[in-house]
């Protein structure tokens, strides 16, 4: 924690960083700022309600990306979803198509092209989904749209996109000029403001309308501890494979160790496989919007059984993680291409072949890693559902009754909190902070022999008078 | 110059190679000491292993200007001095694994990379090591002496070219510069690689210790308090002296307008076809006796060519007549002379015309090929056309070329335009220089740091006895000489981080850090344990093995560093949105 302080006093010792620190402090204040501006025409208070009671869909969820805002409607609604996707999208895409991932391997240029493609993709997500969102709000005939028509579509549009635009250049300057990922700091801002609000609400429950017992709110501010300290541990969690490089050692090697190493994260794909598995478990549940599926005999309990709190629903969920996170570490990792690296190098993991035995090895540990991995996500999306409504385990075959009977109510119906600071969402939270709270280190470490570093101008010629 | 200095009332000195430790303490001392960076730099690297203040021979750093400034900052800028010492090992194992290296056939064996700048063992090559050395597994971890060795000698024989990138010479193997096209005095391969060529070309080994110490041109620069510097090629590169010195480039008029005529390169589909227009435009040049400086890219090329002029007088300069230089030059310019050089020719070679040579329209430089900084090309130009003298100068390209081979393919749009291909190389290239940049600040800062320390302990500054201060000498010095080593190892492998989804720089950065802390702390404890046991007569601190120095670098297929930035930057640019 010392050490913590005084790296936080260094941070305004020095001007560079401090600049670029108060510059990303600055930004994020206009975000905030912005999302406090409502869209023209739309009837706040009906949209909030509608989304007070599909919070826990996956409108949720994307409420939850724009920070609240799609709830309010405001000119930042999409916020950076657009821009997520498309950067998505053309990453899968580099995977599939030969041409883009010559593109993205030619350096600087290509990849530059591929940002700017992803940047137009943004604009045109933003136009198709703000079109989406207006269309709905007026046909949804639940009074959202005060003045319906062709010019209330077009004001969206331009309002929401020019607004998913913005944004995206606000993320892109703090990233060059800012202090850590810009895009990822946005989000971590709109989810964080939530924060208080969440606090306010929990005091209020204990304190004033005495809705909780103090016990229960020991439970819940120990299990978001729990769960903190938890994700830091995973997070930073990694199986060291060595790299040995034939090259001459030298001297005595007092001290010895291996230093090359390839680390293989526990949790590779970050809160990308969850996204998934959500996205793929609401598609059916967007189905009940029909009523001839909502009245259909056979439909309707099958959907019923795979929604919220059911415990196929839990099952399905898990193993859906555990796919997808197998799925993105493929993606992402091809420990033939790892094997084929390595040996191009020069290196070698030491007692194992090069080619194929290296490949067979890494894909092991690879495979084993990312069981823990999809467990340890699965985990950690799963605890605040049930915190919030509980596994129905009495709805189960045979034993539900005696389930029902015996097993603790809030496990089964959950607590009923609103557990707005959830699990994915703590996710993001503490990868962006532990990434940004990286850079800042790598900044102080460079600046901690700077006093002895030549940096750019200190060697300064003065100008040619010869 | 010396006399206007003298006049002055101000002393001036210089250094050469050669010269003893008194004579260059003399010229460090005068007020203006002429001298090359890498004399500096070695004496530099020798006082830094003083056991007594007397033994240095610098004065403290103050001003610098720098002739060529481009050449010495940006080409040759990251090419570390090495200071080195102890230890020779090695040799019967290199001789050994020349034998199973020489024994291998490319394809079967072994696989090289297209650019000539990685080579690997397939596993049948693999098995014939084993075979040979009767090892057991090549992988495991006590075989890494055998597995360098054999690694050494296929990349002696694989990758290094005889005649381009060294040639053999008084038995002894000389390397030769890419950009200047001319032998470098005292540059090694790193290590075990050196050895390997010698085996190869069946020379004498020279002994290969530790390095105890090395510092780059660019750190050795950085101590002056004072730079700058001249060259007639820093305008394309104004963005990067400003980005990684802090220097302006002004550019100067030069003394006589430049009444050179710059032809637009003439381009081709194949070498041979190139080569013959070279020929062509050689001859038809001849018989208006205009003379013709041909440049080329290697000693081999410059033999090719000068094979394919038969019937044509000519004389070829290259690393290995370099004693005959100032003679070829000096008839470079007369009226119907041919020369075929490589790059020798090129900085600061002053080519004289002949008389009534001018009106033939002065000299005509012939560059038979594009490098990857357009800075060498205008240099190979500059050579005509000096002083207001009329000259020309062409380039003949193909898209066979190494440079087209190599980087033509990065954007179709580009594939038939050597300049912008150059422009995007010479781009790629100062990135990787920034981050390299960003590595290696920690490094010299550390170097620095210890420094300060060494040289308290050398001025009698700390407390303790003589014995003490020598036995904290030598542990700095050892200690730091294993730091360096570990870092390069960490350096070596730091790709392998972003391969693993870490932020490589930040992994590194807290290392280097961490181990610099450590190896600070237990500078006390191990100077103890040196003073004991020299106390109890078990060692000689002031006795330490041969010293010497020497440029090391990895040319010919890229640092090892540089290729694996090469390779970070394309993967930390793909744009993880998730952190």
């Amino acid at each position: 924690m010392n050490k913590f302080l005084e790296a936080f006093v260094n941070i305004f010792k020095i001007p560079d960083l401090r600049k670029r620190v108060l510059f990303t402090l600055g930004l994020l204040a206009v975000y905030r700022l912005g999302a406090q501006i409502p869209t023209p025409g739309v009837n706040a208070a009906r949209l909030q309600a509608f989304f007070q009671e599909n919070q826990n869909t996956f409108f949720g969820f994307i409420d939850l990306f724009s920070g609240g805002m799609l709830s309010r409607l405001t000119v930042f609604a999409l916020g950076i979803m657009p821009y997520i996707t498309a950067s998505i999208i053309l990453q899968l895409m580099t995977v599939v198509v030969p041409a883009l991932e010559k593109l993205q391997k030619e350096g600087e240029l290509g990849r530059r092209k591929i940002t700017q493609w992803t940047r137009y993709l943004t604009v045109i997500l933003a136009i198709v989904q703000s079109f989406g969102i207006a269309t709905a709000l007026q046909t949804a005939d639940s009074g959202f749209v005060l003045n319906p028509g062709i010019g209330f579509i077009l004001m969206t549009i331009i309002s929401l996109t020019t607004g998913t635009a913005f944004i995206m250049w606000l993320g892109e300057q703090i990233s060059e000029r800012g202090i850590g990922n810009g895009m990822s700091l946005i989000i971590f801002a709109g989810i964080v403001i939530g924060l208080p609000e969440a606090m306010v609400e929990i005091y209020t429950n204990v304190m004033v309308t005495r809705q909780w017992d103090p016990f229960q709110m020991i439970i819940i501010l120990s299990v978001m501890i729990a769960v903190v300290g938890f994700i830091v541990l995973v997070e930073r969690g990694e199986r060291r494979i060595p790299v040995q490089y034939a090259k001459r050692v030298v001297g005595r090697k007092m001290m010895g160790g291996q230093s090359t190493h390839l680390p293989l994260k526990v949790n590779a794909g970050g809160v990308i496989p969850v996204i998934f598995a959500s996205s793929l478990l609401a598609i059916p549940q967007s189905f009940m919007q029909f009523e001839g599926i909502r009245n259909s005999s056979w439909l309707r309990p099958m959907l019923e059984s795979i929604s919220h709190s059911m415990p196929l629903y839990f099952l399905i969920y898990t193993v859906g993680i555990i796919f997808f996170c197998f799925f993105y570490v493929s993606i992402i990792f091809n420990p033939n291409e790892a094997a084929d690296n390595m040996r191009k190098y020069g290196g070698f993991i030491p007692g194992i072949r090069p080619g194929r035995n290296t490949a067979d090895y890494m894909n092991k540990i690879l495979t084993r890693i990312t069981m823990v991995g999809g467990l340890y996500l699965a985990l950690l999306s799963i605890i605040p559902e049930v915190m919030i409504s509980g596994i129905k385990l009495q709805r189960l075959p045979l034993m539900g009754n005696w389930i029902d009977s015996n097993f603790p109510r809030w496990l089964l119906d959950g607590l009923g909190v609103s557990f707005y600071f959830g699990g994915t969402s703590l996710l993001i939270v503490v990868g962006v902070a532990m990434d940004t709270v990286n850079q800042v280190e790598a900044q102080l470490i460079m600046r901690h022999y700077e006093g002895f570093t030549p940096r750019s101008g200190r060697i300064r010629g003065r100008r040619a008078v010869f | 110059m010396g006399d206007i200095y003298r006049m002055l009332g101000l002393t001036v000195g210089h250094i050469q190679q050669g010269m003893t430790a008194g004579e260059r303490r003399e010229a460090y001392a005068c007020d203006v000491t002429y001298a090359t960076a890498n004399e500096v730099g070695f004496d530099l690297l020798r006082d830094q292993l003083a056991l007594e203040v007397a033994e240095a021979v610098h004065r403290g750093f103050h001003a610098a200007v720098i002739d060529e400034v481009d050449s010495i900052l940006i080409d040759e800028a990251r090419i570390p001095l090495v200071v080195a010492g102890g230890d020779e090992a090695g040799e019967k194992l290199a001789a050994a694994a020349n034998v199973v290296v020489t024994g291998m056939r490319a394809g079967w064996h072994y696989h090289a990379d297209q650019h000539g700048r990685n080579v690997m063992l397939t596993d049948g090559g693999v098995a014939v090591a084993e075979r040979f050395f009767g090892c057991g597994n090549l992988f495991e971890e006590g075989n890494l002496n055998v597995h360098t060795a054999v690694q050494d000698a296929l990349h002696a024989h694989a990758l290094l070219r005889r005649d381009v990138d060294y040639i053999v010479r008084g038995g002894k193997v000389e390397s030769v510069d890419e950009f200047k096209g001319r032998v470098v005095a005292d540059r090694r391969w790193p290590a075990g690689l050196h050895t390997a060529v010698e085996m190869k070309e069946g020379v004498a080994a020279k002994p290969q210790g530790m390095i105890l110490g090395s510092i780059t041109l660019q750190n050795l620069v950085g101590l002056y308090e004072h730079v700058c510097g001249m060259t007639g090629t820093a305008a394309t590169q104004a963005a990067e002296f400003h980005k990684l010195y802090g220097m302006e480039v002004e550019v100067i008029e030069t003394n006589r307008p430049v009444i050179r005529e710059d032809h637009p390169d003439a381009r081709f589909r194949t070498v041979r076809d190139k080569e013959r227009a070279v020929v062509e435009q050689i001859r038809r040049l001849r018989e208006t006796g205009q003379p013709v400086l041909v440049g080329t890219a290697s000693v081999e090329e410059s033999e090719r060519l000068s094979g394919m002029l038969d019937g044509i007088p000519h004389q070829v300069l290259n690393a290995r007549n370099d004693e005959a230089e100032a003679a070829i030059i000096a008839g470079a310019g007369e009226r119907g002379a041919v020369t075929v050089s490589t790059n020798m020719a090129g900085r600061g070679t002053d080519i004289r015309l002949g008389e009534g040579v001018a009106e033939l329209g002065g000299l005509f430089v012939i560059g038979t090929n594009r490098h990857e900084s357009r800075r060498i090309d205008n240099q190979l130009r500059g050579r005509a056309g000096r002083q207001g003298d009329p000259g020309a100068s062409r380039f003949f390209v193909s898209f066979e070329d190494s440079l087209m081979v190599k980087y033509g393919g990065l954007d179709p749009d580009f594939r038939e335009d050597p300049e912008a291909v150059q422009r995007i190389v010479e781009g790629a290239n100062l990135q990787v220089r920034e981050f390299l940049n960003k590595y290696e600040g920690v490094i010299e800062g550390q170097r620095r740091r210890i420094q300060e320390l060494r040289q308290s302990w050398l001025e009698g500054r700390m407390e303790g006895g003589e014995l003490e201060r020598l036995a904290w000498l030598r542990t700095i010095d050892e200690l730091w000489s294993d730091h360096l080593a570990r870092v390069a190892d960490l350096k070596a492998g730091v790709h392998w981080f972003s391969m693993g989804g870490r932020e490589p720089l930040h992994e590194y950065l807290q290392r280097v850090h961490a181990w610099f802390q450590e190896l600070e702390e237990s500078l006390e404890g191990e100077a103890d344990r040196r003073l004991e046991e020299a106390e109890a007569g078990g060692m000689d601190l002031r006795q330490r093995g041969a010293v010497w120095t020497y440029l090391t670098t990895d040319q010919p297929f890229g640092t090892m560093t540089e290729r694996v930035m090469k390779g970070l930057m394309r993967k930390r640019k793909s744009g993880r949105v998730w952190g």
